[in-house]
C-alpha cells in the first residue's frame, strides 16, 4: 500500500468503506430467508445473530432488506435532477433570446434560498410521499444548484468560436447542444454528480429518520435507527449496525468521488 | 460554489466615467440587485409555503384529516382553514396577517401560532447561538493549522477526517456519539429529556446536541479556509513579505487569512441550511422542545397553520442571512463578483 501514490491510497480507502454497505444494500435482499415469527422486542442473542428489533424482527434479515430504500431512492433522485437541470441549463446557454435566459435561470436563483429540508417537511405535512414521492422531492430541491452549475460549464463552451462555426455550418440546434457544449461540460457534471449524491444520500436518509417517504415500520436503515432508538440501552445492535452502515455508507462514496475527481476539475 | 464571472469588479475601481462595460443592470449597484434579489426570494418563500401546503390539488380537508376521515373533522378542518373560498383570497388574507405578526391559529389546539414559535425560540437560539460561536474559531483554526502544515501528517489528518466526516448525517453520527459517550461511558446525558426549555442550567446536556450540530458546517468551513490559505500563502505577495522579514504569524494572519475569508463567509451562509437541517435533526434526536421538534410535531400532526409558520420563519431568517452573507463577501473582495 505504500508504494501508492496519495491519491490511489485514498481511491482504495473509500471503495472498500463504500464497499460493504453498498454490497449489503444491492445484494442483502437475495440473501434474507423466510422472517419467520416474530420474537419477544428488543431481545439478544438467541436464534436471533443482532437480536430482535422495537416490534421482534430479526435485526441481521432487517439489516439485509434495509439498505435498498436508501441507496436506490438517492441514485433515482440525482438521475432525476439532472433529466430537469441539464436541459434548462443548456437551453438557457444556448439561446439567444435574454428574456428566454432569465425565464429559465431566474426562478432558480429565487428557490436556491429555500432550506432542502423544510420544503421537504412542508410538502409531508400535507401529502405522505412513498419512496418515489420521496425520490421527487430530493431531485425538485436539487435542480436549481444543479442548473446553475451545468449552466456555468455550458455556458463557457456556447461562447466559444467553435459553437458559431458549427451554428454558420448549419448544424442543428440538437447536434450543437448535445454533441459539442453538452460533450464539454461533461467533466464537471461528473465532478457535481459526486458530490450531489453524498449530498441526495444526506438528505433520502436524514428525510427518512424524520418519517417522511417511508412507512413506520419499513425496513430501511434510517428508519431502524429512529424506531429503535427506545431500546438503545437493551438493544444497541439494531440502532449501531445500521447507524455504521449509514455512515459508512456516506463517508465512503465522499472519499471514492473526492479521490477520483481530484485533479478533473473539481468545483471549487 | 462555483460563480459565472460577471466582469464587473475591475470596473468598480474605476472613476464613474470610465465604467463604460456595464452588464445588464445598467447603474444599480450590488447592493441594490441583492437587496431586490433577497426581496424576491422573501416573496417566493411566502408564496411556495402557501403554494405547497394549501393550494396542491385535490380537497386539502381530506388531506389533512388524514387517518380519520370523518365528516365532522373535514368540515371542522374546511370551516378553521376558510378552505371555500378561493386561494387567493387565503393567500392574501394570510401574507397580510404575516406582515403584521399575525401567524393564525393553530388546527390542533387553537393556540395562536406565534405562541409555538415564542416557545420554541429559546433552545433553538441557544442551540444556534453557541454552534455559530463555536463553528468560527473551530472552523477557521483548523483551517489555518492544516495549511500552515500543509502536505504534513497533520494536514492530512484534518484533511482526510474533514472529507470524512463532511457528509455523514447526523442523526446517524449523533446516534453512535449517544451509544458511546453516553450509554457505554455514562460522561454525557443522553437526552435532554427533563430539562425543559432550560438548557443553559444544564450545560452537560448541551455538549452532544451541540458537538453533532458542528461537525458538517466544521468541515466544509474548514477545508474552505485551507484552500484559501494554502493558495495565499503561496501567493507572490505572501512570498514577498516573507522576503521582506514579516514575521510568519503576521503574513498569516494579516495578510493571507484575510484573502482566505471571502469565500468562507459564504459557505457560512450556505451553512445555514445545514444548521436548519441539522436544528431539525438534533433536536428531534436529543429531545430538546425548539422550533425544531414543534414543526416535527406539527408536520405529524398535519397542523398546516403551524407548519406554515415555522417554514415561514425558516424561509426568510435564511433569506436574510444569505443576504448578509453575501453583502459581506462582496464588501471583502469587491472583485469576485458574487451572485446576482
Amino acid at each position: 500500500m505504500t508504494t501508492l501514490p496519495g491519491r490511489q491510497r485514498r481511491f482504495v480507502l473509500g471503495l472498500a468503506v463504500v464497499a460493504v454497505p453498498l454490497v449489503l444494500a444491492l445484494l442483502g435482499p437475495l440473501f434474507v430467508g423466510d422472517p419467520g415469527p416474530r420474537a419477544t422486542s428488543f431481545t439478544l442473542g438467541g436464534d436471533h445473530w443482532l437480536g430482535t428489533d422495537f416490534v421482534g424482527r430479526d435485526v441481521w434479515q432487517q439489516v439485509l432488506l434495509g439498505g435498498r430504500t436508501v441507496v436506490v431512492t438517492a441514485l433515482a433522485a440525482t438521475a432525476l435532477a439532472y433529466l430537469v437541470a441539464v436541459p434548462v441549463a443548456l437551453i438557457s446557454a444556448l439561446t439567444r433570446l435574454r428574456w428566454l435566459e432569465e425565464l429559465l435561470m431566474r426562478p432558480l436563483d429565487v428557490l436556491l434560498a429555500v432550506p432542502s429540508l423544510l420544503l421537504i417537511l412542508l410538502v409531508a405535512s400535507v401529502l405522505s410521499p412513498g419512496a418515489a414521492g420521496l425520490a421527487l422531492l430530493v431531485a425538485l430541491v436539487n435542480v436549481p444548484d444543479a442548473a446553475r452549475i451545468v449552466r456555468a460549464a455550458a455556458g463557457e463552451a456556447a461562447a466559444r468560436p467553435a459553437v458559431e462555426a458549427l451554428r454558420m455550418q448549419g448544424e442543428t440546434w440538437w447536434r450543437i447542444a448535445v454533441g459539442y457544449v453538452g460533450r464539454s461540460a461533461l467533466r464537471t457534471l461528473a465532478a457535481d454528480a459526486g458530490i450531489r449524491l453524498t449530498g441526495v444520500l444526506y438528505l433520502v436518509s436524514t428525510a427518512a429518520f424524520l418519517g417522511v417517504g417511508v412507512t413506520p415500520d419499513a425496513a430501511d436503515w434510517a428508519v431502524m435507527v429512529d424506531r429503535n432508538r427506545t431500546g438503545l440501552l437493551v438493544q444497541p445492535w439494531a440502532v449501531v449496525v445500521p447507524a455504521l452502515l449509514i455512515v459508512a455508507l456516506t463517508m465512503g462514496t465522499n472519499l471514492l468521488f473526492d479521490a477520483a475527481l481530484e485533479k478533473k476539475g473539481r468545483r471549487p | 460554489m462555483k460563480r459565472a464571472p460577471k466582469g464587473r469588479g475591475e470596473l468598480r475601481d474605476l472613476p464613474p466615467w470610465r465604467r463604460t462595460r456595464q452588464p445588464a443592470f445598467r447603474g444599480t449597484s450590488f447592493v441594490a440587485r441583492r437587496l431586490l434579489l433577497g426581496a424576491a426570494q422573501t416573496v417566493a418563500v411566502v408564496l411556495l409555503v402557501f403554494a405547497l401546503t394549501e393550494a396542491l390539488p385535490g380537497d386539502a380537508a381530506v388531506a389533512l384529516a388524514g387517518d380519520q376521515p370523518d365528516p365532522a373533522r373535514i368540515a371542522a378542518i374546511r370551516e378553521a382553514m376558510d378552505l371555500d373560498r378561493p386561494a387567493y383570497e387565503r393567500l392574501a388574507d394570510w401574507a397580510t396577517g404575516l406582515l403584521h405578526g399575525d401567524f393564525g391559529t393553530s388546527l390542533a389546539s387553537g393556540r395562536p401560532v406565534t405562541q409555538y414559535i415564542a416557545d420554541g425560540f429559546g433552545p433553538t437560539l441557544v442551540l444556534a447561538a453557541l454552534t455559530l460561536a463555536l463553528l468560527v474559531p473551530l472552523g477557521f483554526g483548523l483551517g489555518v493549522l492544516a495549511a500552515r502544515h500543509e502536505g504534513r501528517l497533520v494536514d492530512r489528518l484534518v484533511s482526510s477526517v474533514t472529507l470524512a466526516v463532511y457528509a455523514v448525517p447526523e442523526f446517524a453520527l449523533g446516534v453512535l456519539l449517544v451509544t458511546v459517550l453516553a450509554l457505554k461511558l455514562a460522561w454525557l446525558p443522553p437526552t435532554a429529556v427533563g430539562y425543559g426549555t432550560d438548557l443553559l442550567g444544564h450545560p452537560a446536556a448541551l455538549v452532544l446536541p451541540v458537538l453533532v450540530l458542528l461537525s458538517r458546517p466544521v468541515c466544509s468551513l474548514s477545508r474552505l479556509v485551507r484552500a484559501g490559505m494554502v493558495d495565499a500563502l503561496a501567493s507572490p505577495y505572501a512570498a514577498h513579505a516573507h522576503r521582506y522579514g514579516v514575521p510568519g504569524a503576521r503574513v498569516r494572519y494579516a495578510h493571507a487569512l484575510p484573502n482566505a475569508l471571502a469565500p468562507a463567509v459564504q459557505q457560512l451562509a450556505r451553512t445555514v441550511d445545514w444548521l436548519l437541517c441539522g436544528v431539525i435533526v438534533v433536536e428531534a434526536l436529543f429531545v430538546i422542545p425548539g422550533l425544531g421538534t414543534v414543526l416535527l410535531n406539527a408536520v405529524a400532526e398535519r397542523d398546516v397553520p403551524v407548519v406554515q409558520g415555522l417554514a415561514v420563519v425558516f424561509g426568510v431568517l435564511t433569506v436574510v442571512l444569505n443576504l448578509g452573507a453575501d453583502l459581506v463577501a462582496h464588501k471583502l473582495t469587491p472583485r469576485a463578483g458574487v451572485v446576482a
